[in-house]
């Protein structure tokens, strides 16, 4: 995503971008190998919690959704119901190289190949998997741009809703979920 | 060793099998012919082998024909059994197992998506299970192209420099 915008943000947005950056509260959708990562990037020898970062159950009260891997057709219609249900403002991490070109996913009938053709990526960390030191890295990152008001993909979310939803739909056929468990 | 022999002599006499092999260390295999899978398992499940491990297919393109495999474990003996047959690929009709194997509902589902072997009596069969919404042949099978689905479907990042062709090949001097 380029960011050509400036920095144009009220100074009330600014103190809250200030305080939001320093709890951030995540909710990450393990669908890939990526979510392995995350228990030793939680736990006590890397700690993100020093970071102000925690973990939440529900997306209606996490800040930042981290897609952890590879997604299939049917996890992104789960993700994009997950990621509409955020508050803004919200951001989104993609891990590994799944998320940036397929990986080596990238002839799959099952999986796509540029997360950011459906969702707007704040920040990908690289890696096949990114190991928990990249993860930290990246997550400094994200609360830095999050303190200079540079995430703004859940704005150009709102702004570009038509070709988000396009490409969405090209894709997936439909982003309804039908299936048996919600009958 | 013992049990295993008479294992394999027993089903010999009692399936009559194409032909029975030990894969590996306390496993059978054995070849039957597609009307005689429900007899053989529900043979086998007397036997003692009552959890039916997996049921999966091979698509023998060559040959026309799908290869339904079904693998029994028994906890008793601590024997894997491997039961094939080989049906029609043209004509690919089954008669559900579940009347035998309750759990092999959802084996049967999975084999119907990804093969498009149709499992009659099974009423759940045509619901999703994997693939929502799938709008192809399924995918499995060995003349379904996945890169050109992928292509079509999926857009892929475009690079501004190549890199494939500038750091690996050798036809780039």
């Amino acid at each position: 995503m380029v960011l050509d915008e400036k920095d144009n943000r009220s100074p009330w947005e600014k103190i809250g971008d200030y305080f939001s950056a320093n709890s951030v509260w995540m909710k990450w959708y393990c669908t890939g190998c990526g979510a392995i990562e995350m228990p030793p990037t939680m736990t006590s020898r890397f700690d993100m919690e020093r970071l102000g970062m925690g973990p939440m159950a529900t997306p209606r009260q996490a800040d930042v959704l981290l897609i952890t891997g590879y997604l299939s057709t049917k996890t992104l219609r789960r993700v994009i119901y997950s990621y509409e249900q955020m508050n803004s403002p919200r951001y989104v991490v993609g891990f590994g190289s799944c998320t940036v070109n397929g990986g080596i996913y990238y002839d799959s009938y099952a999986t796509i190949n540029r997360l950011d053709m459906y969702l707007p990526v704040d920040l990908y960390i690289a890696g096949c998997m990114p190991r928990p030191e990249a993860i930290m890295n990246g997550f400094a990152k994200l609360i830095d741009m999050i303190k200079k008001g540079e995430a703004r993909g859940w704005r150009h979310y709102q702004e570009n809703y038509e070709w988000y939803k396009k490409n969405q739909l090209d894709s997936l056929g439909e982003v309804i979920i039908k299936d048996e468990f919600h009958e | 060793m013992n049990s295993m022999n008479s294992m394999i002599s027993d089903i010999k006499a009692a399936l009559s099998p194409l032909e029975t092999s030990e894969p590996a260390f306390r496993q059978i295999a054995a070849v039957v012919k597609p009307d005689g899978i429900h007899g053989a398992l529900a043979y086998l499940k007397n036997k003692g082998f009552t959890q039916l491990c997996i049921l999966t297919c091979i698509d023998w393109i060559e040959d026309s024909q799908f290869e339904l495999v079904y693998i029994l474990f028994s906890w008793t003996d601590g024997i894997h059994i491997q039961l094939r047959a080989r049906i029609d690929r043209e004509k690919p009709f089954f008669t559900t197992v579940t009347d035998i194997f309750p759990g092999a509902r959802y084996y049967e589902r999975e084999v119907h998506e990804f093969f498009g072997v149709e499992f009659c009596g099974n009423e759940d069969l045509y619901k999703p299970l994997f693939l929502e919404l799938w709008d192809d042949i399924p995918p499995l099978r060995k003349d379904f192209d996945p890169q050109a689905y992928s292509d079509s479907k999926f857009p892929m990042r475009e690079n501004a420099n190549e890199f494939l062709s500038m750091t690996g090949g050798g036809d780039d001097e």
